[in-house]
């Protein structure tokens, strides 16, 4: 074999080594990603740093500012706000992740059969989006969540889930759209790879990083719903500790004055969110830099 | 080469709707026919409708009207075509023009040739599919080191081999070529054509190879047919088309290989390009044993 | 005159549209809302219900039209409202129409100042922004946006509650005026303040970002090149063409959006009482309030797409090749 063929016209080059004085971790968000673990670790492994039960109502010591004993403070039903933001940001992150997988799972569905649909069907579809935006997210919200019933952890998920794939459904169609006429879409249909062969195997590795910050600014996105509806009341149920149903108590605090009940978990939260976004947005300037380097 | 025909494409019409009223008849009426372990060129000039012909053979587009005989199986017909779809898929391949786009860049090379294999659920034949991906790669002159490598890191000419490693892998008995070596420098053309006559003479598949290059039609194909603006204009075997055109358009076609003397092509003449003289309507007619152009039929 | 006709069937295809996404937009509400379970009854007749007797109950469901399969109620309703007549509140037991047109204004302000504030600000430090791009100025102002773009509103009210109303006690907390001074403008600009400040803050500063990306993308055309060449003045470039090229897309940009920033003072509105249509469209989903609900849905929906088709026809004025292909939201604004 190798004797019949020759390679002609490929002169090798000496390899020139590329020395650069950048530092790995260079334009990476680090601080944001070393911050962000050590919330997860801490929210995972709450067990070994909360100094009390967080579900405990310490009645002698209600509405007690941060102190030694109460690194934080408690809040009106006496509990201690220290470890409950330890033991709650378990189920805040978790509605986050689990809401973002089920709206990311929509939207990829929804806009790959909408870009691969015939032309008809793929309007159908998307006037159909356009429809779903138009009634207001808070109101679908309280009735979605009403047909589901009391509102538990799973079920706030799936409401905040359901709510926000539209976005990232468009932008999956328009790449579908562009990636359906590649000839290794039409080689791999000729193979006989069906519609989910193709989605998984050759369209959602082509489009994955161009919605990838979307994605965690969905996350984003779900932890601020699931905090503003369980302090709105239709969220989560005081007895499930979680971020927002912390906030859920405000209004008794403005009424005392308590601010560590407010701005303490509020600024955990902020800086979780922070650290979130700061990595959303590293990923999404390093895909437009890499479209405008094509 | 036996007699046996394994393709035979029947009046052949496929029309892309443009907007409400135009439309565009890519194909109209074509009709030929491959036979087991030929090789058939099909050549004409940019968007007379090769490619759609192509793509029509291989189910990407459900031509308007016509017939596609697969082994007797008509593939247009989805009833059929669900009936034979396992053998269908694995004896018919096809190779793209530009190997850029018809392989995926998120895939390893080994992952893009093990794909029909996986897709189809076959058992490799030499225990895993890394060791058929690599087997086949060795048949199509590459080292197993690429094997790791993304497509993006391979030359030109390195990417369509690993494409004809791909087609190969299921060991198909026709083989569809859409240009495929329309997008390659001269050198690399030269060696991906010999690469296809010696891999045709060791498989003995048949080869549907669709080009605008006469000289390496003239190389490559037993027999050839001549296409413009969606007809066929011309058959024949390769040698009497070359030493005698008989339709308007493969005369002047033919006329237009550069020759590689100075002095006889300076001598040459250029057959004028008039396209009224293209005859385009009529029927295909016999002019001489396995010879045939499309023409009025004289009356009486 | 072949140019008028064809822009008449524009726009009467467009208005078609309209009309068959708000029929639609009705329909499913009505079923989803009468779907969820919940007594209408409890807004109707509060903790009375509790007390009633079956037979009462039947009487009063019969009197509301609660009975009939929700197809009849919904053509019920469908022909009430071709007359002007959209049912009673069954918290208020008014008329719909006025106890909305009683609130509207008020979220209009709140809205609609809101978003000029809003839209003219971002314009204002987008263009900063670009214009000192890289230095200090566009660094502190694109690292306030990052910072805020995270800030849930209801904290964001809750800790401005906190600081000028219960500590510095310069600003009223709840309300859109004091008690007997509702005509008094300075009362009601007092009010107004936090609940704005809350709305402006939460979209200003990704609005701001947009504008900033979309001159710097212009600054780097060629075109701009060309104009520099020529011996034109940075300022003279900027304000001329980078600034004329992406206000209609800002424009667009700033049509979609309005459901995002009216979505927003419906969360303001909770949290600072504020008596407008956010505060009553959440009550009456909560308490099956229907006949408001419908209302207040069909209104928002109207407007909303409304907004979207504005955008959709100025895009496709700035970009022919996007005709028929849907408007994209922008990517990130938060839903609630």
């Amino acid at each position: 074999m190798r004797e019949r063929f020759e390679m002609v016209g490929i002169r090798q080059m000496p390899k020139e080594e590329i020395s650069s004085k950048e530092k790995w971790y260079h334009g990476k968000p680090v601080f944001a990603a070393a911050v962000l673990t050590i919330v997860i670790i801490g929210c995972l492994f709450c067990n070994l740093i909360m100094t009390k039960d967080p579900a405990y109502l310490d009645l002698e010591n209600c509405n007690v500012p941060p102190c030694r004993e109460f690194l934080f403070g408690t809040d009106t039903m006496g509990r201690d706000i220290f470890s409950m933001i330890w033991y709650g940001g378990r189920i805040s992150l978790f509605i986050g992740i689990v809401a973002t997988l089920i709206s990311t799972v929509v939207a990829i569905i929804f806009g790959a059969v909408s870009g691969s649909a015939p032309k008809w069907a793929d309007t159908l579809l998307m006037r159909l989006t356009d429809l779903l935006i138009s009634v207001p997210g808070l109101l679908v919200i309280i009735l979605l969540q009403a047909i589901l019933g009391k509102a538990s952890v799973l079920s706030l998920s799936f409401v905040i889930g359901i709510t926000s794939w539209i976005a990232v459904a468009k932008v999956v169609r328009t790449e579908v759209l562009r990636l359906r006429g590649s000839e290794y879409v039409i080689a791999s249909k000729c193979m006989g790879g069906g519609f989910f062969h193709v989605l998984w195997k050759h369209l959602t590795p082509n489009f994955i990083s161009s919605i990838m910050f979307m994605i965690v600014m969905n996350i984003r996105s779900a932890i601020i719903a699931e905090s503003t509806l369980s302090f709105m009341g239709i969220g989560l149920p005081v007895g499930v500790i979680s971020w927002g149903s912390m906030l859920s108590l405000a209004e008794q605090a403005l009424l005392t004055n308590a601010w560590w009940m407010i701005v303490i978990p509020g600024v955990f939260m902020l800086v979780t969110l922070l650290c979130i976004t700061s990595i959303g947005n590293y990923m999404r300037k390093k895909v437009s830099r890499r479209q405008s380097n094509l | 080469m036996s007699k046996e025909i394994l393709l035979d494409v029947q009046h052949l019409s496929h029309i892309f709707p443009l907007t409400k009223k135009a439309a565009l008849k890519a194909v109209d009426d074509v009709s030929f026919e491959i036979r087991r372990g030929e090789i058939f060129g099909l050549v004409g000039e940019s968007g007379c409708g090769k490619s759609t012909v192509a793509r029509c053979i291989m189910n990407v587009y459900k031509p308007q009207s016509g017939r596609i005989l697969y082994k007797g199986i008509d593939v247009c017909d989805a009833k059929e075509f669900g009936k034979n779809k396992r053998m269908l898929q694995t004896t018919r391949q096809m190779i793209f023009q530009d190997s850029d786009s018809s392989l995926n860049q998120r895939m390893k090379v080994c992952d893009i040739i093990a794909e029909p294999m996986k897709i189809q659920h076959m058992m490799p034949k030499r225990g895993s599919l890394r060791a058929e991906a690599e087997f086949q790669m060795y048949y199509v002159g590459l080292d197993a080191e690429y094997l790791d490598k993304y497509p993006g890191e391979l030359s030109g000419g390195q990417r369509q081999r690993v494409a004809i490693a791909r087609a190969l892998a299921m060991e198909p008995e026709l083989l569809v070529a859409d240009e495929p070596i329309a997008s390659l420098d001269v050198s690399i053309q030269a060696q991906i054509v010999n690469l296809f006559k010696h891999l045709q003479k060791e498989h003995g598949f048949s080869f549907l190879f669709i080009a605008h290059d006469l000289a390496m039609v003239a190389f490559l194909c037993d027999r050839v047919g001549v296409m413009y603006r969606g007809k066929l204009v011309e058959i024949a075997p390769t040698k009497e088309l070359f030493a005698d055109p008989r339709h308007h358009y493969t005369k002047a076609l033919l006329s237009a290989i550069p020759v590689p003397d100075p002095r006889k092509e300076r001598a040459r003449r250029l057959i004028e390009f008039r396209e009224e003289d293209f005859l385009c309507d009529g029927e295909l007619i016999q002019e001489a044993p396995e010879h045939f152009v499309l023409g009025r039929r004289k009356k009486g | 005159m072949k140019n008028s006709f064809v822009q008449l069937i524009y726009f009467g295809k467009k208005f078609l549209f309209f009309l068959a996404s708000v029929f639609l937009l009705s329909v499913a509400v009505f079923y989803i809302s009468r779907l969820a379970p919940g007594d209408p009854l409890v807004s109707y007749y509060g903790d009375r219900v509790e007390k009633m007797s079956p037979e009462e109950r039947g009487w009063v469901e019969e009197k509301l039209g609660l009975n009939d399969p929700i197809f009849v109620q919904y053509i019920r309703w469908l022909e009430n409202a071709f007359h002007g007549d959209f049912g009673i509140s069954y918290k208020y037991k008014m008329d719909v129409a006025e106890v909305i047109g009683a609130r509207i204004g008020n979220t209009l302000i709140l809205g609609g100042i809101g978003f000029l504030l809003i839209f003219g600000l971002a314009l204002l430090l987008g263009v900063l922004c670009a214009w000192y791009e890289d230095r200090m100025l566009d660094r502190i102002i694109c690292g306030i946006g990052t910072v805020t773009s995270c800030i849930p509103e209801f904290w964001l009210s809750l800790v401005l509650i906190l600081i000028f109303a219960v500590n510095l006690k310069w600003l009223p907390s709840s309300g859109a005026y004091a008690i007997g001074e509702a005509d008094r403008l300075g009362s009601r600009i007092l009010h107004l303040i936090l609940p704005m400040t809350v709305v402006v803050m939460g979209h200003l500063w990704y609005y701001a970002y947009m504008i900033r990306n979309k001159i710097l993308e212009e600054v780097r055309a060629d075109y701009v090149l060309l104009a520099k060449s020529k011996g034109l003045k940075k300022q003279s470039v900027m304000m001329r063409h980078c600034l004329r090229n992406v206000i209609p897309s800002y424009l667009s940009i700033m049509a979609i959006s309005v459901p995002h920033i009216l979505g927003g003072t419906y969360i303001v509105e909770t949290v600072f009482s504020y008596p407008g249509i956010g505060t009553l469209s959440y009550e009456s989903a909560r308490y099956k309030d229907y006949n408001l609900l419908m209302l207040l849905c069909i209104l928002s929906g109207i407007v909303v797409i409304f907004c979207n088709m504005a955008a959709q026809i100025i895009n496709e004025k700035i970009n022919p090749r996007m005709k028929s292909d849907a408007v994209t939201v922008p990517a990130e604004v938060t839903k609630v």
